[in-house]
């Protein structure tokens, strides 16, 4: 917050304010409310709480700052220290209560939530709900447009272990940091040494585990396919990340330790396939810094978290089937901006034959998704995903790519809206159908 | 009523704030001294039309309200903020690039295009407009305008205001006027006196500029870098004389100290920078034959001076060179870790011939006061950019730095130089302007009360010296006690 320079290079990558043009919803202007905040110049009024929860935390203003100040880590401690301050009626309060404190904090729960997800698909009864109209309420129609169709199988961790269907490795597990932000060298001595069976875990997720489990069975497979022997460790569950972004740090790291206590078995790369996930598991040991009894477990998990892009070198899949046609890779902020990976997502799109990689205007500019940002802040949601999809289209892809579950939903809702026959997949989706035997 | 609910009533398309905690994001701009001293207006007005701008100047000097204009307040002078309250007229929302004239090779814009947006639009046409302030990606083409903004090619094509043909202007009366003949696409003129020079580099204290007509020129078809290393400031200075002697006209000559290098150094290990008190970037465009005889041909004159010389022109080879440069910004906080860049004393030019003179008093007086000062700067014209590094928490510090800024002003000036050669003097360099200009301030002083009787424009800029709530330490004598800054909130 002190690092803040306030020179303004900040503002054109903001969504918000490229939105508005108001400096209040910009990154300098947040940066400098929450200090008046903080040093005692302002009140905290309503106003000044919609413009800090208005922030996506997509990061694009930390990718460009020249003084380093890192708008994520700022924005979780200002959500918790500002929630009592918000003024909630009781039934989001329960809500509230009921999605952070108890669906997310137990695994059997969530998945028990997603079967009935599932059954309501399944059984008519989504059928009757829109007859009927029940839907109408204000908000409940977006966010079950947004659903994805539950797969009747879910990925559930339970400590086992995958055998690598590559008999003997080539090198292929190089693992690159970030487009060079993070220092070069592997501090969690990962890199592979190019012989047979490389172990990584994978990171199972708690949406990706269950609403979209076929995503996380592609990045088993595609695991295996490149070589790595691949462990998926029991008893993880949630990042936290949706905790931490919505105000409540205890839950977020409560949930913390759990996962980091999971992996703790295990040893190797930690993959992810959700780039929002990945964001907040890097950022444990931030989180856990001045935590004596965490801090150096928290440093160690996070050192060896990696998305899938980073630990897949092009060339290390064996590719079997092509792609043909226009294919637009959709940057996922928690990638671009957070993790600072753009290059080798393309790279690994390259590998696949018939792909022809467009890219698009504005292309670091949030679609809107951030999280659950599209439920809570409904209207700029929209309008990024809007102009998101106006500057898609205007590429005429027969695909789109990405690699995190908010950009895929949040841009397939859009597509289906528009009555739009252009697809939206997960980069491991697109991986292993090339790759399948 | 208050001044928001006014305007309110006056206003169509635009748009008024005035809840706090709003205001307080208009409080500052990136200077040291609004940091030290933020200042909320009473009201914003976020313009869209330049109706609405005309009834607001009305309004205004009706009621005799202070209007500050401001495009992406990205300044580093205190020139975009309402020092003394009223109302903060906001013009990064008109932002639209109204036409490009290829066939006139001028562009007409609003003055809320931000340069990055200006010049990528431009680039699909094969065209440019050459003044770059550096600070791109946020400077707005007013802001540039208002401040006469130079930048890194100035050496070759000169200050914004070589660039700007003609402005629309809405006076302090509400009037809206165009310089550089009405309605006219002539690329140059000899019609009576040059208000659109008049207007640009006045930082609003005239009028708000609404509309701007800019000259463009093609996109230069190769670029080529030499980068020379050097051991002493003064064999840097001879190179640069030795070039211009040459034949040679670079497009830009960049200068980046020891502490710079060093810090590039820890920023980015791998590039492996050499100790050495100053680097050189010289860029040279044009047609690719001739790029590549003026990189071969500055090599060959500096040569006798550097430890060693590189050129390239291969794109990638290139930016991987420019990326010293434009690392340094970011960089030199790493010389000092939790210490902020403070931008107060940042943007002297002095005579070319004095540079090597000039860069070792600006490290005596960084020794002398214990302030880290990494300085780089556009060695062609002259102009330097000491970044001086600071424990913004440490109010000794802040004392400190206020004084070194104070010295390097007067250094300037002493070496036959000016205290600001691109950023502009907003409230921050104010105190120097009798200095600078003895008599010719006056003359100033009356052109601004003939335009602005009321004295309602951007008050506490260029003309007179700003109230502050802290004393600022001018003038110094070395050894002076400190006085404490207060933050009045």
């Amino acid at each position: 917050m002190l690092a803040c320079i306030r020179c303004g290079l900040c503002l054109t990558s903001c969504p918000t304010y490229v939105l508005t043009l108001h400096e209040s919803e910009g990154p300098r202007g947040r940066v400098g409310m929450a200090r008046a905040v903080a040093e005692g110049h302002l009140q905290v009024t309503p106003d000044l709480l919609e413009h800090e929860l208005n922030c996506l935390v997509c990061d694009a203003c930390s990718a460009v700052c020249p003084a380093g100040v890192h708008m994520d880590p700022l924005q979780v401690v200002l959500r918790s220290a500002i929630e009592p301050e918000i003024h909630r009626s009781w039934g989001e309060r329960l809500l509230r209560r009921l999605v952070f404190s108890w669906l997310f904090m137990d695994m059997a729960r969530f998945r028990v939530l997603a079967r009935l997800l599932w059954l309501y698909q399944r059984s008519g009864v989504r059928w009757l709900a829109r007859r009927l109209r029940v839907l109408d309420l204000p908000g409940l129609a977006e966010a079950e447009r947004l659903l994805p169709e539950v797969p009747r199988r879910f990925f559930t961790p339970r400590g086992e272990s995958y055998p690598s269907s590559v008999r003997r490795r080539s090198a292929t597990a190089a693992v690159p940091a970030g487009d060079g932000a993070v220092p070069a060298g592997d501090p969690a001595g990962l890199v592979s040494d190019g012989d047979a069976g490389s172990q990584v875990s994978i990171f199972a997720g708690c949406v990706m585990s269950t609403a979209l489990a076929d995503i996380d069975r592609a990045t088993l497979r595609v695991l295996l396919r490149a070589g790595f022997t691949v462990r998926n460790p029991a008893e993880q569950g949630c990042c936290g990340a949706l905790h931490a972004h919505g105000g409540d740090l205890r839950g977020a790291l409560a949930l913390a330790r759990s996962c980091i206590s999971a992996f703790e078995g295990s040893e190797g790369p930690i993959v992810v396939n959700s780039a929002g996930c990945g964001a907040m598991l890097k950022d444990y040991a931030h989180h856990f810094r001045s935590e004596p009894s965490w801090a150096e477990r928290a440093r160690a998990f996070a050192a060896r978290v990696r998305d899938l892009s980073e630990v897949l070198s092009p060339g290390a899949l064996p590719v079997v089937h092509g792609v043909d046609g226009r294919v637009v890779y959709q940057d996922a902020c928690h990638l671009l901006h957070a993790q600072r990976i753009s290059r080798q997502p393309r790279e690994l799109l390259s590998c696949v034959p018939g792909v022809e990689l467009v890219e698009i205007d504005e292309a670091a500019l949030c679609c809107g998704s951030a999280g659950i940002y599209n439920l809570t802040n409904p209207v700029q949601s929209r309008q990024l995903q809007q102009r998101k999809l106006d500057h898609i289209l205007a590429a005429e892809p027969s695909l789109i790519v990405t690699a995190n579950p908010g950009c895929l939903l949040q841009l397939r809702a859009g597509l289906v809206e528009r009555r739009s026959p252009v697809q939206v997949k997960h980069l491991a989706e697109i991986l292993d159908e090339a790759s399948a035997p | 009523m208050s001044v928001a609910d006014d305007l309110r009533q006056l206003l169509t398309a635009s748009r008024v704030l005035d809840a706090p905690a709003e205001l307080r994001t208009y409080a500052y701009d990136a200077s040291f001294l609004t940091q030290l001293a933020p200042r909320s207006p009473d009201a914003v007005v976020i313009a869209e039309t330049v109706q609405d701008v005309s009834a607001v100047m009305r309004y205004a000097n009706a009621n005799r309200i202070p209007v500050t204009p401001r495009g992406a307040a990205s300044g580093q002078a205190a020139g975009a903020v309402a020092l003394t309250g009223g109302i903060v007229l906001a013009l990064n929302a008109m932002n639209q690039i109204l036409e490009i004239d290829t066939a006139n090779m001028q562009a007409f814009c609003e003055p809320g295009v931000v340069h990055a947006q200006l010049n990528a639009a431009l680039a699909k046409q094969r065209l440019i407009f050459p003044p770059d302030p550096g600070s791109s990606r946020m400077a707005t083409v007013g802001g540039m305008a208002s401040t006469n903004a130079h930048g890194m090619r100035a050496v070759k094509y000169g200050p914004t205001s070589a660039w700007v043909l003609g402005l629309e202007v809405v006076l302090p009366d509400g009037q809206i006027i165009e310089t550089g003949s009405v309605g006219s696409r002539a690329k140059q003129s000899s019609a009576g006196l040059e208000l659109t020079r008049l207007i640009v580099g006045a930082e609003g204290t005239l009028g708000v500029i609404t509309r701007l007509r800019l000259k463009l020129m093609p996109i230069p078809i190769a670029r080529a870098i030499v980068v020379g290393l050097f051991d002493a400031l003064e064999q840097a200075g001879q190179s640069v004389q030795a070039v211009f002697a040459s034949g040679v006209g670079p497009s830009a000559i960049e200068i980046l100290d020891e502490r710079c290098v060093q810090a590039i150094n820890l920023y980015r290990p791998a590039m492996a920078l050499p100790r050495v008190e100053a680097l050189l970037l010289f860029e040279v465009d044009g047609n690719p034959p001739g790029v590549r005889w003026d990189a071969e041909r500055i090599c060959e004159v500096i040569g006798p001076f550097a430890r060693r010389t590189e050129w390239s022109d291969e794109p990638a080879r290139i930016s991987a060179l420019w990326e010293a440069r434009s690392l340094v910004g970011a960089a030199v906080g790493m010389l000092r870790p939790g210490s902020n860049r403070a931008y107060c004393g940042e943007d002297i030019c002095v005579p070319v011939a004095r540079i090597p003179e000039t860069l070792r008093a600006v490290q005596e007086i960084s020794a002398r006061h214990r302030i880290p000062i990494a300085t780089y700067g556009h060695i062609g014209g002259g102009g330097l950019h000491p970044g001086h590094l600071i424990d913004g928490r440490d109010a000794d510090e802040i004392q400190r730095v206020l004084r070194v800024a104070d010295e390097i002003h007067l250094l300037a000036l002493r070496m036959g130089g000016t205290t600001t050669g691109e950023h502009g003097v907003g409230a921050a360099r104010a105190p120097y302007m009798a200095q600078e200009h003895g008599p010719a301030l006056d003359v100033m002083r009356r052109l601004k009360r003939a335009l602005d009787p009321n004295g309602i424009m951007n008050p506490g800029v260029i003309f007179d010296t700003p109230a502050l709530p802290f004393e600022m330490p001018l003038n110094a004598p070395v050894g002076e006690p400190a006085v404490a800054p207060i933050d009045p909130g």
